[in-house]
């Protein structure tokens, strides 16, 4: 029984931290009044990069190219979305496309061959068609590894590690510092946060660049940590999964935790019911579930009541500008 | 003297321009596109793939007539999702989710003719004005739900269109590798092959000129229904501000089912489009996301539905093109989606450009 709690408890944590670190991310652009709707376009990238880099140069260099190439991509938003004013649902749209083209162009085979023998011509020649890369490597925490059930959480890889620290970290930045205080000003009232001397534009393009810096990692954690098999559009909409979190998460990295875990739970117990055979039940109605919970979410969010305890940033999704 | 309106980035200052002309406009839409192509040269130069034989592959799609026809077909779907977010998009409701609502009509057109080839409902000429009717239905109360939420609680329509697409992809899939698979195709995921009343080859017996049409009788409703009915004046009026629509009385509620009602009937018989003209029968990923490109023509085509027939065509000869590039120069198919994402975001920059004059300042002399 306790053995299969853990492997069910350990897989929601896996699955969990995809959702986990996309949303860290994009709690700290909407809170800056930015919605990047690219979110799943930079994770696709993430992935196809880590996947291409991992062949030619191993884990590390693979999950920071991922991080760079999302800052890039978040990049071309902000310039468009704070600076140009353009809507961001178009633009962040955009860049999704964007991504799930680019990745599928880099990463498909043909194109994938050109690119890794550039990066690395002493490549051995089966690496180069093989659409699959290692995945990274488990680290057991000494000690509370071996704890029973807990353990779980400490037999997991490096990036969720990271998760575990980012999550409370971002937190704490977010509402115990003054630049998170700042950030969330810039969100809550642009021209009030401009007359205090915040330059709102580069907060909001510096937070976009963060919710794409997390994306693309989630983006490599998606493949390298959890299903490191290369597949056009792997993503599947988890960005978007993520981006409902993020509101019924009420934009704040601690609930996104729990937010997380539960969306991973679901997952999971998708991936169950199918292992046990529920024959009735098609795999392709069970992998609904996601997305019909992340919908039952966003209307239990928007509920009226609900909807008056909770901060919704005020100026999200508007362009700032001087002008009006 | 109009109010000097302008904002500074450090030496680079941008003015928000007065008016422009229709001239300007068009020319600045033709420069972005001239952009876009210049990047995609860049990142296949950039991998030592030959950027001018792509474009001789590209364009020469428009002068082939068999690839023409081909386009046209392709072109069909989107068109009429692009008319349905058009309306949606007038009504500021921003539906991404055609694609779902595409896949909604394909389901409801496949359904009508097994009800018919399996249980023998109805009679053959019935099939058709069921498949019209009953795709749009299916198109349009796809759409309603992500419209009900907003109408009803609230809830930002963005997120649930986007959700309602996947979920309607796998109900495809659960139906062709379950319920309607079709018993004789050896297992494959693919539900019977439509039979000849059931496709779209009225005119001159070839599914792109019906398409074709279809389309021009979709973007006349489109364009009757917002110039001159009051059901689209009160969608125009909604998307500029409910407030003034509700203090105008119009109910705003029943506007936005309403309006989410038709975009998402529109997509659905897009729907209908591809199984009865393009493919004949119904399988997974039938649409390679036609309901995802008619949001990058609504917005070329600045929501007008006459434009949007022929930027459609252009869409569709890019798909098109996305084959035969594979084909002649090994480039894979995703170059096609690839290069619909840069024309997109290039031309959303060129939207900046039309509306802000920006101007980079010299530093003056004897200026710190």
């Amino acid at each position: 029984m306790i053995e299969w709690i853990e492997s069910v408890l350990g897989l929601t944590i896996q699955v969990g931290t995809v959702y986990l670190l996309a949303s860290l991310g994009e709690i700290y652009a909407e809170r800056s009044g930015v919605l990047n709707l690219g979110l799943e376009g930079i994770m696709v990238m993430g992935a196809a990069l880590s996947f291409i880099f991992t062949l030619a140069y191993g884990h590390l260099a693979a999950i920071l190219i991922s991080v760079i190439a999302g800052i890039l991509m978040s990049l071309i938003l902000a310039v468009m979305a704070v600076y140009m004013r353009l809507n961001q649902t178009v633009t962040g749209l955009a860049l999704t496309m964007l991504g799930l083209g680019l990745s599928g162009f880099l990463a498909s085979p043909e194109v994938r061959k050109v690119i890794l023998l550039a990066l690395n011509p002493s490549l051995p020649e089966s690496l180069l068609a093989i659409q699959e890369a290692p995945k990274l490597p488990e680290i057991h925490v000494p000690l509370l590894s071996g704890i029973p059930i807990i353990g779980c959480f400490f037999r997991q890889n490096v990036l969720v590690y990271v998760s575990y620290i980012a999550a409370p970290l971002m937190w704490f930045i977010l509402f115990k510092t003054r630049p998170g205080l700042s950030l969330r000003s810039v969100g809550e009232n642009p021209a009030a946060a401009d007359a205090m001397g915040i330059n709102v534009f580069r907060v909001r393009c510096l937070a976009t660049m963060i919710s794409g810096g997390f994306a693309g990692l989630a983006g490599a954690y998606l493949f390298l940590g959890f299903q490191p098999f290369w597949q056009e559009g792997l993503t599947a909409g988890k960005g978007f999964i993520a981006l409902s979190l993020v509101i019924l998460s009420t934009w704040n990295p601690l609930r996104a935790i729990l937010g997380a875990y539960l969306f991973g739970g679901v997952e999971v117990i998708q991936y169950r019911l199918q292992l046990f055979g529920l024959g009735a039940l098609s795999p392709y109605l069970l992998a609904m579930l996601p997305y019909l919970a992340a919908i039952a979410a966003l209307v239990a969010v928007s509920i009226e009541s609900v909807r008056k305890r909770i901060g919704v940033p005020a100026s999200l999704g508007i362009p700032y500008s001087r002008e009006e | 003297m109009p109010p000097k309106i302008e904002t500074r980035f450090g030496r680079i200052r941008v003015e928000r321009r007065v008016g422009y002309g229709r001239l300007y406009s068009i020319s600045m839409t033709l420069l972005s596109l001239a952009l876009a192509f210049l990047v995609v040269a860049l990142i296949l130069t950039s991998l030592g793939l030959d950027p001018i034989k792509a474009f001789q592959v590209i364009f020469g799609v428009f002068t082939k007539p068999s690839l023409l026809l081909e386009s046209i077909k392709q072109s069909i779907p989107i068109c009429l999702a692009a008319l349905g977010l058009s309306i949606a998009f007038k009504m500021n409701f921003w539906n991404i989710g055609a694609e779902g609502q595409i896949y909604m009509g394909m389901i409801a057109s496949t359904g009508i003719v097994l009800l018919h080839e399996y249980y023998g409902f109805f009679y053959e000429w019935m099939i058709m004005p069921l498949m019209f009717l009953t795709s749009f239905l299916l198109g349009g109360a796809w759409c309603l739900i992500p419209g009900a939420l907003k109408a009803r609680l609230g809830v930002n329509e963005i997120l649930p269109t986007l959700m309602l697409n996947y979920v309607a992809i796998l109900i495809v899939d659960f139906l062709v590798h379950g319920p309607w698979r079709d018993p004789k195709g050896y297992g494959f995921p693919l539900s019977i092959p439509f039979p000849e009343y059931a496709k779209l080859n009225i005119v001159l017996g070839d599914p792109a000129y019906t398409g074709l049409l279809l389309s021009i009788l979709g973007a006349a409703a489109a364009f009757f229904l917002l110039e001159y009915t009051r059901p689209g004046f009160e969608i125009k009026v909604v998307g500029q501000s409910p407030a003034v629509a509700r203090y105008a009385g119009i109910h705003v509620r029943s506007t936005i089912l309403l309006g989410s009602f038709l975009a998402g009937g529109l997509a659905g018989i897009g729907g209908l489009s591809i199984v009865s003209g393009i493919i004949g029968r119904l399988r997974p990923g039938a649409s390679p996301g036609y309901g995802y490109t008619a949001i990058i023509v609504a917005a070329l085509a600045g929501l007008n539905p006459w434009v949007i027939v022929a930027v459609s065509i252009f869409f569709g000869g890019l798909i098109t093109a996305g084959g035969a590039l594979q084909m002649s120069m090994g480039i894979p198919k995703a170059a096609a989606q690839m290069i619909q994402a840069v024309i997109f975001l290039m031309i959303l920059v060129g939207e900046f450009i039309k509306r802000y004059k920006v101007t980079i300042e010299r530093p003056r002399v004897g200026e710190e």
